[in-house]
């Protein structure tokens, strides 16, 4: 494993803490005060910097020290996290992702802004009205100190020269006011296995201040019993230092899982029991023993420095060992950072423990996608190929023995299971992308000066890898149109008879096979006049056209479309809704809206749970064999001569149970035949579109209907206008899946301009 | 076990003694048993708690077996870090160095 592939790693990991940062901060917003919630974010931030740390990514180290010290304060009480608080933070979080995405793609971040937030922390953390927060660091951090246990590890790190000169200063007696501490210090053999070593620890140590230090050897056996890598030595250590206890547990930050610390405030008796004790004192200069010289004065971040310098060491140092690197970022990230004596911690564990508990953490593998999708694609072609074999079975074994027969059920049914086990592989929860929105929401918030609440509702709905990759754009359109147009401004708000703050609901649920994701707002709706007029101006419609309601509303998905009066940044540019349902569409999906003047509108979104299969109707058109999406179909019909009537100059209607719906001859359409088929001798498939509307698609005859493995025309042939993909039938033989939706559109030709011109296909 | 008390055997210390060098330096330090030995820390740059331990149990082994373990010769670096984790080398640093 090299360094590279370790890093990929933290930065996956770094992915996974800031969820877990956002939807802590999320839950403070909420008002929990759980400090287990508290002590989570915290953790994450400082995980992050300590892997960052490792690597050596400055900027993000520095950026995540500032915010995990606030978060420090907020952790210890003393300060509160009110919404305002809680804003900085949300803000700081997002921050901390970008710099998280510069570090591993080398984008760029907004510096103004980092700097910003820095300030904006520091002056929290100082409990400071804001325009105190230009102040220095080290100044920031003593009213702190005043008020309880201080940071000032962290803050106030004072790089302390060592020289021989102060060999003999270092002998005299500490001064009254310099506490001193007595530490012991245990490692266990993990600490050495980890590629930590006890001499940096130590080193480090000695520079907080005056250090005696005394080795244990007790434990030490002769040569031929000894374990060389094992750790037999312990440290009883004297430290004089105004630091404070935080300082010295910082310097064991990384290893304190790994040895056993006591460290407790000398009282004279205790120091004197202790004289018996041959110390050696450790004054002197210890930079020879730093790999780099001289160490930098007035550098804030010495501690973590130092933390990467060790973990640099133990990277390069211990070979094959590499993945320790890892082992530390992890147990750092598993240190419940609360820097308290060991039983605090150990119930901080325990509470950690139940929360991970009730989470039901269950252990998981990280796997290349690539792997994964070689096994989809396999397990398709073994789907198709258990097809093909029922096929001629039937085909050659006009006897049908029944164990045949038997078999190739079996067969059937376990390639069935075999597909949806590997589909369940790909298939991830949507909450990484849910959680994504409620930072747009926040920025976009911001920009426009709306107050805006989004809820999120069934996060853990699973649905495959791609379709959530592929969702995120979509979806961030919507939410960003949702708050740009969709909500009021407070003052309209409040003038309409609404509480100021708007509030925008993403759910998402399962629904007969397929994922549904909900956008609903609680603005001011849709404005159907304007729309109507807009895209009479844009052409998109005759002046004097019939449009229903619906038809209106889904008049805002057409290119080049956009009712904001003026184009801003957020949306608007004209590529907004027709760019949503065209990425929709292409996941096999479809968009609906609907709108309630005055009440807000809701955009609903139906995606397949998977783009690797699909449950199909297998029709005949013009001998041509089709596929036509299960889900899309709600009934299916043989017309009577008696149901059809014509309309218009080739319009044509069916009327079912009392109402009538638009016949669409798909051989037409599609171009397989030059004149309209006799609806009585085929079949009507009674589809929903995407306008809520229903049509009736005329097809020759149906085969039947079987689960097909989606082959993409775009990636192996060219796109086809109306055919969404293909697939490959028993018999060997393509079949092309039809796309309801465009065929739908085109029959809808007179009332909208074609989307697409029809291509002659087969 | 003791061919050779009388001769007096060196082992001269890596520059790097780290965890790696541990289990090495163990096994040098097994062979040469039964000897007297001298170890020339000279080169050392930079030297684990580990290796401190290796050596230390030497010590502690050679002078079980009454035979003499010193150091020739340090360098800096080795000293200083034996003094940072107040392990006590002075008595087995050759005196005439």
């Amino acid at each position: 494993m090299d360094m590279n592939e370790i890093k990929e790693i933290f930065f996956q990991e770094c992915e996974e803490q800031l969820a877990e940062l956002e939807s802590g901060l999320l839950k403070l917003n909420d008002g929990d005060r759980d400090p287990e919630t508290v002590n989570a974010v915290f953790r994450a931030v400082h995980s992050i910097k300590g892997g960052a740390g490792a690597f050596g990514l400055d900027d993000l180290v520095s950026f995540a020290h500032v915010f995990e010290t606030t978060l420090d304060c907020v952790r210890s009480n003393r300060l509160d996290p009110g919404p305002e608080v809680l804003k900085v933070m949300l803000k700081s979080a997002d921050v901390l992702a970008d710099l998280t995405n510069a570090a591993r793609d080398g984008g760029s971040v907004d510096e103004a802004r980092s700097r910003q937030l820095i300030k904006e922390l520091e002056a929290l953390a100082n409990g400071e009205v804001p325009q105190a927060s230009a102040a220095p660091v080290e100044v920031v951090a003593k009213p702190v100190a005043a008020v309880a246990a201080p940071p000032v590890n962290e803050e106030g790190f004072q790089p302390v020269a060592f020289s021989f000169d102060d060999f003999e200063a270092a002998e005299e007696p500490p001064l009254m006011e310099t506490p001193t501490y007595e530490i012991v210090f245990r490692p266990k053999s993990d600490l050495y296995a980890k590629g930590n070593e006890a001499t940096l620890l130590l080193r480090d140590l000695s520079r907080l201040g005056d250090m005696s230090i005394h080795c244990d050897m007790e434990a030490l056996p002769t040569l031929d019993r000894l374990s060389p890598e094992s750790a037999y030595f312990f440290w009883k250590i004297q430290l004089a230092t105004d630091k404070g206890e935080d300082a010295i547990r910082a310097v064991f930050e990384f290893a304190e899982w790994d040895c056993d610390l006591e460290i407790s405030l000398a009282s004279d008796e205790a120091a004197s029991s202790d004289e018996e004790l041959p110390m050696q004192p450790v004054p002197f200069d210890l930079s020879i023993l730093d790999d780099e010289p001289a160490v930098s004065v007035g550098v804030v971040e010495e501690e973590e420095q130092l933390a990467s310098q060790q973990l640099g060491n133990a990277a390069v140092s211990v070979a094959g060992t590499a993945s320790n690197v890892l082992q530390m970022a992890q147990s750092a990230a598993r240190a419940p950072a609360e820097k308290a004596a060991p039983a605090a911690s150990a119930a901080a564990q325990g509470a950690a423990g139940q929360q991970a508990a009730a989470s039901a953490a269950t252990p998981t593998i990280r796997v290349d996608l690539d792997r994964v999708d070689r096994l989809i694609n396999l397990v398709g072609e073994l789907v198709i190929n258990q097809a093909m074999l029922s096929q001629s079975v039937v085909e050659n074994d006009t006897n049908g023995t029944s164990s045949i027969n038997m078999g190739l059920e079996e067969l059937q049914q376990l390639t069935r299971e075999i597909q949806d086990s590997v589909m369940a592989i790909r298939a991830q929860p949507v909450k990484p992308v849910f959680q994504r929105m409620s930072r747009i929401v926040r920025e976009i918030a911001d920009m426009t000066g709306k107050s805006v609440r989004l809820i999120t509702e069934g996060e853990n709905t699973e649905v495959d890898k791609t379709v959530i990759d592929k969702l995120a754009e979509p979806l961030t359109h919507m939410i960003r149109n949702a708050v740009d147009h969709g909500l009021e401004t407070p003052e309209k708000r409040l003038a309409a008879g609404k509480s100021a703050e708007g509030t925008v609901r993403l759910t998402a649920k399962h629904r007969s096979g397929r994922i549904v994701i909900e956008l609903a707002d609680d603005g001011a709706g849709i404005n159907r006049e304007k729309v109507r007029q807009k895209a009479i101006d844009n052409d998109l419609i005759a002046a004097d056209a019939n449009l229903s309601d619906e038809e209106i509303d889904n008049l805002i998905f057409h290119a080049g479309f956009s009712t904001a009066d003026k184009i801003s940044d957020i949306s608007g540019r004209g590529v907004g809704m027709d760019v949503v349902k065209r990425s929709i569409q292409a996941l096999g999906g479809r968009i609906n809206i609907s709108s309630k003047p005055g009440h807000g509108s809701v955009f609903t979104m139906s995606l397949p749970l998977t783009l690797a299969v699909l449950d199909g109707m297998v029709v005949t058109v013009a001998n041509q064999t089709l596929v036509v999406p299960l889900t899309a179909i709600v009934e299916t019909l043989q017309p009577e001569a008696s149901a059809i009537h014509s309309f218009g100059a080739n319009q044509r209607l069916i009327s079912i149970r009392n109402s009538f719906c638009p016949l669409v001859d798909v051989g037409r359409i599609l171009n397989f035949r030059a004149i309209q088929a006799n609806p009585v001798e085929g079949v009507a498939l009674l589809v929903e579109s995407e306008g809520g509307g229903q049509r009736a698609l005329m097809v020759d005859a149906i085969q039947g209907q079987r689960q097909v493995v989606i082959k993409s025309l775009e990636a192996n042939y060219t796109h086809v206008p109306g055919i969404a993909a293909a697939t490959i039938l028993g018999d060997g033989r393509v079949a092309l899946i039809l796309d309801v939706d465009a065929i739908v559109a085109a029959s809808r030709g007179q009332s909208l301009k074609p989307e697409m011109s029809l291509a002659a296909v087969g | 076990m003791a061919s050779n008390k009388t001769a007096q055997k060196t082992l001269s210390l890596a520059p790097v003694l780290d965890l790696n060098e541990a289990t090495t330096l163990h096994e040098k330090l097994l062979a040469l048993k039964g000897s007297d030995v001298a170890i020339d820390a000279s080169a050392v740059e930079r030297v684990g708690t580990l290796c401190v331990q290796v050596l230390m149990a030497g010590a502690k082994t050679w002078e079980e077996d009454h035979l003499s373990f010193t150091f020739s010769k340090v360098s800096d670096a080795f000293e200083k870090t034996t003094q940072l984790i107040g392990v006590e080398i002075d008595h087995l640093v050759a005196k005439e160095i």
